[in-house]
């Protein structure tokens, strides 16, 4: 049975196998009917057109380097920003869903609520940034332009929306990010075929848009209100291991994604005036470019600040150190989200709130420590607000009498705490205003019910009457926690309760050493070092805005932490900063007198060179009282100190009297004289005369200043000061203002240098070297060709080396092998050498060292030369660039690698990758007031002379989507740069001849320039523009984009402008014309132009007539009728309205940032109050009556008409003459007779006519007739010939099959016969 | 044609700029300078100029008349036609055509917003002192920040812009377009608002008080970021004792420029006559490409000096000075080098200016094109004592000597063009060696932090070889990233 159900190998007989295998086998036999067409037939294949082949090998090159992108410098710095991803798409499609799925996905957190920017780590080597962009088309614009990644978020049961399409615009204009699409309710789709049409509809659309292949993912369902985790995974991965192209604005500015914000304002200032300006400053990862300090800045939203300084804070969210594991362990897995609350903390504009886990929060604290708890915990200790600070600083006036605390000077009142609470039930933020009475016992209570460790709160009142600078750790503690004003309350069926609480001024109990308590390490590492303890203090009052203590206590939190766990976090913290910071105060100090004593030592020469200044300051002011002595010293001057050179005046004598008295080497004196460097050069120009006595003089000069370069720390020194002057300097200008009673006068910097000198960058030597004397001659012997070279450049040396290493060969074809002499010889000696080595080895292990590495260096110059000889040879252009591009970015790297932070900033600035601190101040107070952190804070960097406004040309093209065309002259608002402004574009197009004529409308469907008045931004930048950013429209709201061509403060944009006038006397071809101009001037001033009359008539004005004004005289190619028009075509400069007005829309009230609107256009404002235009009566259509035209005849002149052709000529025939009398012919008159008989013979021919038509119609009829008759016949004749013919046929046939029948039978008798 | 255009005088004049009928401009904002009682003066008086033309006001000067001193020289004539539209009637439809039918006022926008986060800005920077005039509005003009200079020679008896700065104010404000120049009546404190670099072919009669190598060092600096290649024939003194002379720029700065991407065969200093102090005379022809960006350089390595090259030149008088120079020289350069070769340069006629004089130029270059230089001219006509060419040519090659004695890969009169050209590149590191630092270069190297907030990291070298002269200064910086915002992209 089994056998049977086996079936049988059936061989293929047709179809490709068969023919495949047929073929095969014929090959074998070696009779393979065909052999390569290219074999066959090589004549097809040879060049047929030498040109074609050039075009075709033209094409296939065009087209590989079409491929290749420029090659720009890596300039990504080694430790990289987050990666901004913006989580982009229209509401109710699950924007933020993906975000918390995405941020537990990588650290395993939920976060509640997201506000801001969320950092978190992905990876071992990546952070992400991840915020959500909201619908309004500000947000839009200004996430597109940090944006690294977006996901786009697609509802595919709905499928596109506006907003997505507007968003796309948008990335395309700012620079393409990388964009991820990512499908959303597709849980939806209950039919699967329907499903995944929509897919494949929805990829192709989305494919056209951004590019064929883009990645589109599917989140096909929601478990428990989350996606389904594998889903997310993957996106995560696909997140995470993305690869990005460097945008041009983004590489080439610096900027910031602020994710915390903080005022810094002195609240006595907010007091007095609540809507003063504010200073805040902003947290956030830099990325792009170097961001300098100093610089200006733009804030999409609320405008140009310029940055009032910069600091760098240890990262929040640092990447794991480098270990060689492959996934990143729990406590690497960090996330920083300050808005959001990360952690029970968040950031608001002006209080820090702490969230605290329930009664037992800390218990399982105990349990699982959150990576980020560190953080939090130094982020509570270290951040006590400012005003606390404030609040609790005292400054003493004089050596001995009390300090004065802010309660002296301040006034008594009691402002209302905020208070928020969660009610339980529903779950409802309350607000409650809380007074001071009540929170204390609203304290007590608290800390009762919640801890026995809050005891501090108890005992509260003693300490506050007995606290003592820094004596008990807990003492500090509470202080400190009172000046942060958290509450501590309790939720008990609530597990996270959060604790708010405002700031407020308070009184602290009197401290003998002001603010001491809350003096933070690190702010004093990173300032001043010059000053002593007690000065530091000080300091501290005077940068209580600085809050950069972040993270570096985080060290210190951990380690407290560790040890006593038990206790309530946040107090704990408390206890552990403090036990911390206590000993590093103590420590500081002296480390900080040593750093003064060595940097008294370094900068002598500074210090003095200032004394100086001050003493040339008060020669100044010496100067002004007394004129006459600076003519003296002139004069002095012009009689004979020639050679002792430029120095003004009075410090000539200065320095002269000086020199004559301290002949041996006055330091100060000298540096005087090197400051005065300058001077002397001016005058030794006119004085080469050598005066001797006062030659050692200069000489000491010139060696002095040259000693000054020589010495290393100096130079620096000497040409910007102390190393970190400029916070110097901000310090001192602190001081000298120090409480407003006493100013230090300093002299400026300015006079350092003699203001008025001579202006001249030659460097005079000042003291000619004896270059007559041999060993001045032979200290720049080597720098000549005829020298002595560098070892490696040696000519006999690099003979030798090339001997060495090109010396042996081996001669492949005949096998003999060439040994150069010298190597071989060196190489014998080397194994010899090395044989001893080996003997007393540890001797001569350096030596071996240095051999191995020779032979290293031999081998490394050997394949550095067959690189160069089989790699390189075929290096193309772009290679060489590549190659460049690749120096110049690990030139760019290993530079300043070495250094510190510290001196790198003042180098190249802060480095992308930093996490900074920017302060800024004149902030308008509506951005603090109406913050809201759902809207970005972008800080933008600006180039050099962008902050300035000038005249911008762009190239502008209408979007084809937008419904209307733009009008010039309408306001509009454009997105350019990082700014968002309202400008007042005016369109123009640009002639054959390069003359830009204005227009009134955009063009349809082509580009037109565009020039405005605003912000100058560099060439080449993108643009796009709408006409209202409030609101929401279905319509598509981007109304064009476009590209910025040329910047200048000036333009030329003209309109025509035709002039008319009429005709007043008509010569020939001359007339007098009127009416076009006012004054002889005008006429004057188009002279020879050119003119033309509405019909078409060309002419030239010529001259100005005196009679009526404005009149003159045109001559035509043609005369001129008294009713034709003239005109003269001119162009009219417009001008640009000087419009600029930034787009505030952060500056708006919360609820309403979408809602800004700035000048409206003529049309909404009549649209919107109902103004009808009142219509020029002339611009109406009406029936256009024409008289009827009556022309004269044409006259032809008669010289013309006989330079004609006959057939041209006209043909006037002549009319005929009146013939002759004679010549006319007599009349014929019948007789009646005759008459009679011509009426009678017409009468018969008439009757005749009519017969003979009549037989003939006759005859016709017959003839039809007939020919019907004989068709039958014929037709019946045909069929009897038929019949017949079958009949035959028939007869034929059956014969025939007679006969073969009998012919058949016969043969088979004959077989049979046979 | 306008009137005051000849009668321009520095000590008390205003000086505002429009190119092409730039329209009125209400003051820039946040007016960049406390007010002070001189300047309201002034800006009642400042009416701003539409006119389609360069056109100075003029105030007459009240200390002007007072004191003797040499006033300005007036003002070159125009070398521009007038308005386009004027007599240029044979071009049909021609432009400018000034009717009184300005617009309407209410169709004028000259509604301006002004908020704190206002563009148009940039802090004004503030300084005393004529000292560094030339870098400081180079340094403003290329970054774009108004600048204000106070207490000009204001302690001297003749206080005030001397003339050959106000021609140098005057140069700037012929390459620049929309530059705003306030000088009070004493012309002791000058506001620059600094416009686009324009460009284009000029002219400018520079004072004869300084050399032509005063107003081209700043021009070197300045050209590379014109809207229109610039192309400008410079009149006075060509070689003089207190400035770099212009063969001395030809023969350092150009290739200096070329070293970052400047090049071309347009970049070109042709000296068409000669000009020695006092009387001046000499003409100049200075053309510049146009570039957006710069490269980054590294230049470390000056190389050892192959051949020493110089101009010797006399003019008005005896042709033989020259050889004698050159005689002189070669004595003592002979001893280092055989490679020497000097041109002895005689202008005759026209081409030799006003004055005699005569003096040399010596430049040394190295293998790698490093070129370092060194000049000498006589003293002037009529002021201190006849030199001998023989001591002149020694001297000169002495001086030269001391130079390589220096060393560094840029000479001690272009360090702070290097320097600047080094911080307008792209954002990469630049390095470039230096002999010992001039004041001038220190004093630059301060500016380039004020303005462009760069700073240089400063190591000094020593040789590792005995004979290679003294301590050079190795310079590095990272670029700003400046790209040239004029230039226009088609």
């Amino acid at each position: 049975m089994e056998e049977k159900e086996k079936k049988k190998h059936r061989a293929k007989h047709s179809g490709p196998k068969a023919e495949k295998k047929r073929k095969r086998y014929l090959n074998d036999l070696g009779i393979g009917e065909e052999e390569n067409a290219r074999k066959r037939n090589p004549k097809a294949f040879t060049v047929q057109s030498a040109v074609r082949m050039a075009r075709t090998f033209h094409r296939t090159q065009d087209l590989k380097t079409k491929k290749h992108h420029i090659p720009v410098v890596d300039r990504t710095p080694l430790e990289p920003p987050p990666v901004v991803v913006v989580v982009v798409g229209p509401p109710k499609v699950g924007k933020s869903t993906v975000i918390k799925c995405l941020i537990k996905n990588f650290t395993r957190q939920k976060l509640v609520e997201i506000r801001g920017p969320v950092t978190i780590v992905s990876g071992k080597k990546r952070r992400l940034t991840i915020i959500e962009c909201g619908c309004d088309i500000n947000t839009m614009i200004d996430l597109a332009k940090v944006a690294d990644l977006v996901l786009m978020l697609i509802d595919a049961s709905f499928g596109f929306e506006m907003e997505t399409f507007e968003f796309l615009n948008i990335c395309q204009v700012h620079g393409f990010p990388k964009i991820m699409g990512v499908l959303t309710h597709l849980d939806t789709f209950k039919n699967n075929k329907q499903l995944k049409k929509t897919k494949k509809k929805l990829k192709h659309r989305f494919w056209t848009e951004v590019y064929p292949g883009a990645k589109l993912f599917y989140l096909s369902g929601m478990v428990h209100g989350e996606y389904q985790k594998q889903e997310i995974h993957n996106l995560g991965r696909f997140i995470s291991v993305m690869k990005f192209r460097p945008l041009t604005w983004q590489t080439s500015h610096p900027y910031i994604l602020a994710d915390r914000m903080e005022e810094l304002t002195n609240p006595e200032e907010v007091r007095i005036n609540p809507k003063c300006d504010r200073k805040i400053s902003l947290y956030g990862y830099l990325r792009g470019a170097h961001l300098k300090n100093k610089s200006q800045i733009h804030m999409p939203g609320v405008g140009d600040f310029t940055v009032s300084d910069v600091s760098f804070l240890p990262d929040p969210c640092a990447l794991p150190e480098q270990q060689k594991k492959r996934s990143l362990n729990e406590k690497e897995k960090l996330v920083y989200a300050p808005l959001s609350g990360v952690g029970g903390i968040v950031y608001d504009k002006d209080a820090v709130y702490i969230d605290l886990g329930g009664s037992h929060a800390h218990e399982k604290e105990e349990e699982e420590v959150r990576p980020n708890h560190e953080l939090v915990q130094s982020l509570i200790s270290t951040h006590s607000a400012i005003d606390v600070k404030m609040a609790s600083s005292k400054v003493s006036l004089f050596m001995d009498s009390a300090p004065l605390g802010s309660e002296d000077v301040g006034q008594e009142f009691v402002m209302p705490k905020e208070e928020r609470q969660v009610d339980l039930k529903t779950g409802r933020v309350r607000r409650k205003a809380v007074f001071e009475d009540d929170e204390k016992e609203n304290d007590d209570v608290a800390s009762d019910e919640e801890d026995d460790q809050e005891e501090g709160d108890e005992e509260e009142g003693d300490e506050e009457a007995a606290s003592e600078d820094g004596g008990d750790g807990d003492d500090e503690n509470d202080a400190e926690e009172e000046s942060e004003r958290v509450l501590l309350r309790e939720g008990i069926a609530v597990r996270r309760a959060k604790r708010l609480k405002t700031e407020m001024a308070q009184e602290e109990a009197v401290n003998e050493l002001p603010a001491f308590a809350d003096s933070d390490d690190d702010l004093e590492m990173s300032s001043e070092e010059e000053e002593t303890a007690p000065e530091d203090s000080e300091m501290e009052e005077e940068e209580e805005g600085d809050i950069q203590r972040t993270c570096e206590d985080e060290s210190s939190g951990s380690e407290s932490e560790a040890a006593n766990k038990t206790a309530d976090s946040k107090q704990y913290d408390m206890d552990s900063e403090h036990i911390e910071t206590n000993p590093q105060i103590s420590e500081q100090s002296p480390k900080r007198k040593a750093v003064l004593t060595t940097d008294s030592g370094n900068c002598t020469a500074e210090e003095a060179s200032e004394s100086e200044d001050e003493n040339s300051s008060l020669e100044e002011g010496d100067d002004e009282g007394g004129s006459h002595e600076e003519l003296e010293a002139e004069e002095s001057n012009r009689n004979g100190f020639q050679h002792s050179q430029a120095k003004k005046a009075d410090s000539v004598r200065q320095t002269k009297v000086k020199t004559v008295d301290t002949e041996d080497d006055d330091v100060e004196n000298l540096l005087r004289e090197e400051e005065e460097y300058e001077e002397k050069i001016d005058l030794s120009a006119d004085t080469t005369g050598a005066l001797k006595w006062k030659e050692d003089l200069t000489q000491k000069a010139a060696e002095a200043f040259l000693r000054q370069q020589r010495s290393t720390p100096n130079l620096r020194k000497l040409v910007y000061g102390t190393a970190v002057e400029d916070e110097d300097q901000e310090s001192e200008d602190a001081d000298d203002e120090l409480g407003g009673l006493f100013r230090v006068s300093r002299p400026d910097k300015a006079s350092k240098q003699k203001a008025n000198a001579l202006d001249c960058s030659k460097f005079l030597v000042e003291k000619l070297q004896d270059w007559d004397l041999e060993e001045v001659m032979s200290s720049i012997r080597d720098c000549f060709v005829t020298g002595k070279w560098e070892d490696d450049k040696d000519a006999a040396k690099l003979l030798e080396e090339d001997e060495e290493l090109y010396g042996d060969f081996e001669d492949l074809e005949t096998g003999v092998v060439h040994k150069g002499k010298a190597a071989a010889g060196g190489e014998q000696s080397g194994s010899e050498e090395e044989e001893d080595k080996d003997e007393n080895m540890s001797k001569q292990e350096p030596e071996e060292e240095e051999k191995k590495k020779e032979r290293m260096d031999k081998k490394r110059k050997l394949k550095e030369m067959f690189d160069a000889e089989y790699d390189e040879g075929d290096a193309t252009y772009f290679d060489d660039l590549k190659e460049e591009m690749h120096k110049q970015a690990q030139l760019n790297r290993a530079e300043f690698e070495d250094q510190d932070d510290e001196t790198r900033v003042q180098y190249e600035g802060f480095r992308p990758g930093m996490y900074v601190r920017i302060e800024i101040e004149n902030v308008p107070c509506e951005f603090v007031l109406n913050f809201d952190p759902h809207y970005p804070i972008i800080l933008g960097g600006l180039a050099n002379s962008e902050g300035n406004v000038g005249y911008v040309q762009l190239r502008l093209k209408k979007h084809r989507w937008y419904k209307k065309i733009l009008k010039t002259r309408d306001p509009l608002i454009l997105s350019l740069g990082w700014r968002r402004f309202q400008t007042i574009p005016m369109f123009y197009m640009e002639d054959h001849n390069g003359r830009h004529r204005l227009l009134k409308y955009t063009p349809q469907h082509m580009h037109c320039g565009a020039a405005f008045w605003g912000p100058i931004t560099p060439q080449g930048t993108g643009f796009l523009a709408v006409q209202s950013v409030s609101g929401t429209t279905p319509d598509f709201r981007i109304a064009a984009t476009g590209v910025v061509l040329d910047l200048d403060k000036s333009i030329t944009i003209v309109k025509k402008l035709k002039l008319t006038g009429f005709p007043f006397k008509i010569f020939k071809n001359t007339c007098f014309i009127k009416g076009m101009f006012n004054s002889q001037l005008e006429v004057a001033k188009f002279e020879g132009a050119a003119i033309r009359s509405v019909s078409g008539i060309r002419g030239q004005i010529k001259k100005a007539l005196r009679a009526p004004v404005g009149a003159f005289r045109a001559t035509f190619e043609d005369k001129l009728l008294m009713s034709d028009i003239v005109f003269v075509r001119t162009w009219y400069p417009v001008s640009i309205p000087m419009f600029y007005n930034p787009v505030t829309s952060l500056l708006k009230p919360a609820g309403e940032k979408d809602s800004w609107s700035g000048m409206k256009t003529t049309g909404q404002l009549r649209y919107e109050r109902g103004i009808k235009l009142k219509q020029n009566k002339d611009s109406l259509y009406k029936p256009i009556v024409r008289e009827k035209r009556h022309f004269n005849k044409l006259h032809i002149p008669k010289a013309l008409q006989k330079a004609l052709p006959f057939k041209n000529k006209p043909k006037n025939l002549e009319k005929k003459g009146k013939t002759p009398k004679d010549q006319w012919r007599p009349a014929v008159i019948r007789e009646p007779h005759e008459k009679k008989i011509s009426a009678l013979l017409s009468a018969l021919s008439t009757v005749n006519n009519y017969k003979i038509k009549k037989a003939k119609a006759k005859h016709r009829e017959q003839l039809k007739e007939h020919l019907k008759v004989k068709q039958k016949e014929d037709e019946q004749k045909f069929k009897r010939q038929k019949e017949a013919k079958k009949k035959v046929y028939r007869i034929l046939g059956q014969r025939e099959k007679k006969r073969q029948k009998s012919s058949l039978k016969g043969s088979s008798k004959r077989e049979k016969s046979t | 044609m306008f009137p005051g255009t000849d009668s321009f005088r520095c000590g008390g004049s205003i000086l505002v700029r429009a190119r092409r009928s730039a329209p009125d401009r209400p003051y820039p904002k946040g007016s960049p300078h406390p007010a002070e009682e001189q300047r309201a003066g002034l800006r009642s008086d400042t009416s701003p100029d539409t006119s389609t033309l360069l056109r100075f006001q003029l105030k007459t000067c009240r200390l002007g008349e007072q004191r003797k001193r040499q006033s300005l020289p007036p003002v070159p004539r125009q070398t521009q036609p007038g308005p386009p539209g004027h007599g240029g009637g044979a071009t049909p439809g021609a432009p400018a055509r000034p009717l009184p039918f300005a617009p309407p006022l209410s169709r004028r926008f000259l509604f301006q917003p002004r908020g704190p986060g206002m563009a148009g800005e940039a802090q004004c920077l503030s300084y005393t002192g004529c000292n560094f005039l030339r870098q400081r509005l180079v340094l403003a003009t290329l970054s774009g920040r108004p600048l204000k200079i106070r207490k000009i020679r204001a302690k001297e008896e003749d206080p005030g812009l001397r003339d050959f700065e106000a021609s140098f104010i005057r140069l700037i404000d012929k390459v620049t377009n929309g530059s705003r120049i306030e000088i009070n009546q004493t012309g002791t404190t000058l506001y620059y608002q600094p416009g686009l670099l324009y460009g284009g072919s000029l002219e400018h009669d520079c004072s004869p008080s300084r050399g032509i190598g005063y107003y081209l060092e700043s021009l070197l600096c300045l050209a590379p970021f014109m809207k229109h290649p610039l192309k400008i024939v410079l009149r006075g003194v060509t070689n003089d004792q207190v400035d770099p002379s212009v063969d001395v720029l030809k023969a350092t700065a150009l290739p200096l420029l070329k070293k970052f991407g400047i090049d071309g065969e347009s970049l070109e200093i042709k000296i068409n006559r000669r000009g020695m102090p006092p009387k001046g005379g000499g003409e100049i022809l200075f053309t510049c490409p146009v570039r957006k960006v710069l490269q980054p350089v590294q230049f470390t390595d000056p190389g050892k000096i192959k051949r020493i090259r110089g101009t010797a030149y006399s003019v008005r008088v005896s042709p033989q000075m020259a050889n004698r120079m050159v005689e002189s020289a070669r004595g003592i350069l002979n001893k280092f080098l055989p490679d020497i070769y000097i041109y002895t340069d005689h202008m005759k006629g026209v081409s030799s200016g006003k004055s005699p004089g005569f003096g040399m130029c010596l430049t040394a270059e190295t293998i790698n094109g490093t070129i370092l230089s060194a000049e000498l001219a006589s003293n002037p006509q009529g002021q201190g004592a006849a030199v001998l060419p023989e001591e002149l040519g020694q001297n000169c090659a002495k001086l030269l000597l001391e130079e390589v004695y220096r060393g560094g890969c840029v000479d001690s009169t272009n360090q702070s063009l290097a320097l600047l050209l080094m911080t307008l590149g792209q954002q990469d590191v630049s390095k470039v060696l230096l002999g010992p630092l001039s004041p001038y270069t220190i004093e630059f190297l301060r500016h380039l932090r004020s303005f462009f907030q760069i700073m240089f990291k400063i190591e000094t070298k020593t040789a590792e070889e005995e004979h290679t002269g003294g301590e050079k200064v190795l310079m590095t910086c990272v670029g700003i990233g400046f790209c040239n915002l004029s230039k226009t992209i088609r």
